[in-house]
Order: C-alpha cells, then structure tokens, then sequence
C-alpha cells in the first residue's frame, strides 16, 4: 500500500504544480517498418504525418524518442496501447536521464 | 512469393487485397500461432477470482520465452514498477493481441473467396496481428543481430531461409496496408 501511496502523493504533486513530470519513450527495433511506426504514432496520438514521420526518424537515427508527456496514469495508458501494436515503448519520469 | 498488388484502397472506408489459396492458409496458421502461444501464457494459481476478474494477474515478471518477451515487453526500466504494471495489465494487453489475430483469422476463415476487404477497424487489428507475427518470426531469426544479408544469403536448403521468404513478404504485405490507411490520413 505504500506503494500506492506514493503514487497518489504523486499525482497530486503533479496536478498542483502543473508540471507534466513523466514521458513515454519508443525505442527503435529491428523488426517494426518505419512507416508503420509513424502510421501508429498518427492513429494513437492524432499526430500530423510530419510530426509521426519526425518523430520515427528521431527513434530510427537516434534510437528511442519521447512521443508523449503528461502524468504517470496517461503515461501508462499511452505505453499499454503503443505496445498492443508492438511497438517497444516505456514511460519514466521526465527529468530521469534518458 | 506472391504475385498480387497487396493491399489497395477503395473508396473512404475499404482496403483491398487479393490472396493465394496458399498465401490465405499461411496467413491464418501465423494468426493461429500466435493465438495459441499467447494462451500458453495462462495464468496460474489465482487465489482471489475478484482480481482474476478485474483483470489482475499473478505474472510480475517478464516471459522467458524470447517471443513472447518481445510481444509483452517491460513498461519500465525499473524491476519493481514493471512487476507491478505488469500484474495490472498484462491479461489486457494479450487479450486485445489475441483478439487482432482473431480477428484476421475468423476474417480469412469465413470469407468464400480469395479477396479481403476489410474497414479501417478492421484494418488496424490485421496490422497489429502482421506485426505481431513479424516481430515473433524476428526473434526466431534473429533479426536484431542478423543484416539483411546474412539472411538473404542463407542457403536455399536451411530451414530458416524459408522462414525469412515469409517473414519478407509480410514486411511487404504489411507496408502496402500501411501505405493505403496512409492515403487516407496522409491529408492532415
């Protein structure tokens, strides 16, 4: 339950000092096609073609770019559906080293 | 392998292919696959049916099978927040990969011929099942310490160079779906 806890003191922290403290992150993987990753970053996100295409190239070149930020849960929420479509995401806090 | 267009757009809400008899049967015994290797994954010994049906599982920590690794990867870095994301979402999460390639399957099964046409939905649930089945068969080819050379050069009589045939041509059939659905939201 501390656990939990500290979740919550989390969040709260989060909301009151309108801070968006937690990013979601897409590495790059041998297998997903480029343009499929930049069609899952549009469907998921409604993100323009420029910006998906943008931002897979950054995962491509530079091997993993932050596609969303926002709160821990929206993190997660975002992390579970880029993973239904195999995409090889995971959320940390923002100011965590990359 | 094949000698079709892949898939095409038709009209705001259609995406068209033609299949083989024998590229329709590949397709639906990789769907197959899938299914039931997800399933293996069952979960064990729940003591408390409330969490069981909440969707609450007794898997913390990540498969040891390469494949289904890959298909249901960590969410964090850290042992200790991945455990418990894990536990809270990963009967989802192989719930909605079982149903995409459920839904490829029953599509290939019942259609009376060799043509699919199938709507956006649809569309997006054969692409997360094409890629659920490719990124399986990569780790099976070691896709991610492999070039494209070593695997193009594998003998004809290795198993894996069949293996590499398919793996190929649904990268290909996957793009020409992609390519479709982009024409579509390619316009914003």
């Amino acid at each position: 339950m501390v656990k939990t806890a500290d979740k919550i003191e989390e969040e709260i922290a989060a909301i009151f000092s309108g801070d968006s403290p937690w990013v979601t992150i897409v590495w790059d993987d041998p297998v997903n096609l480029m343009s499929y990753v930049t069609y899952v970053l549009m469907e998921l996100f409604g993100y323009s073609k420029a910006k998906a295409n943008e931002l897979m190239l950054k995962v491509h070149n530079e091997g993993k770019a932050v596609v969303s930020t926002g709160s821990r849960e929206e993190m997660e929420h975002d992390v579970a559906r880029l993973h239904e479509f195999g995409l090889w995401a995971t959320l940390q806090r923002g100011d965590q080293a990359l | 392998m094949s000698n079709t267009e892949g898939f095409k757009r038709h009209g705001s809400n259609s995406y068209i292919a033609e299949f083989s008899q024998s590229e329709r049967e590949i397709l639906i015994n990789l769907a197959e696959q899938i299914i039931e290797l997800l399933a293996e994954r069952v979960d064990h010994g729940h003591e408390d049916p409330l969490a069981a049906m909440v969707g609450i599982t007794s898997h913390d920590s990540p498969p040891e099978d390469a494949v289904l690794h890959r298909l249901l990867p960590n969410a964090y870095a850290d042992d200790v927040d991945a455990a418990e994301f894990r536990r809270y979402t990963e009967s989802t999460l192989r719930n909605k990969k079982q149903a995409h390639a459920m839904a490829m399957r029953m599509y290939l099964k019942s259609a009376e011929d060799n043509i699919v046409d199938i709507d956006h939905d649809l569309a997006n649930a054969w692409l997360g099942a094409l890629n659920d089945i490719r990124l399986a068969v990569g780790v099976r080819l070691n896709v991610a310490e492999k070039t494209t050379e070593d695997l193009e050069l594998l003998a004809p009589d290795d198993p894996m160079s069949a293996v590499y045939t398919v793996y190929s041509w649904l990268g290909w059939l996957q793009e020409t779906l992609v390519m479709a659905l982009m024409d579509d939201a390619g316009s914003i």
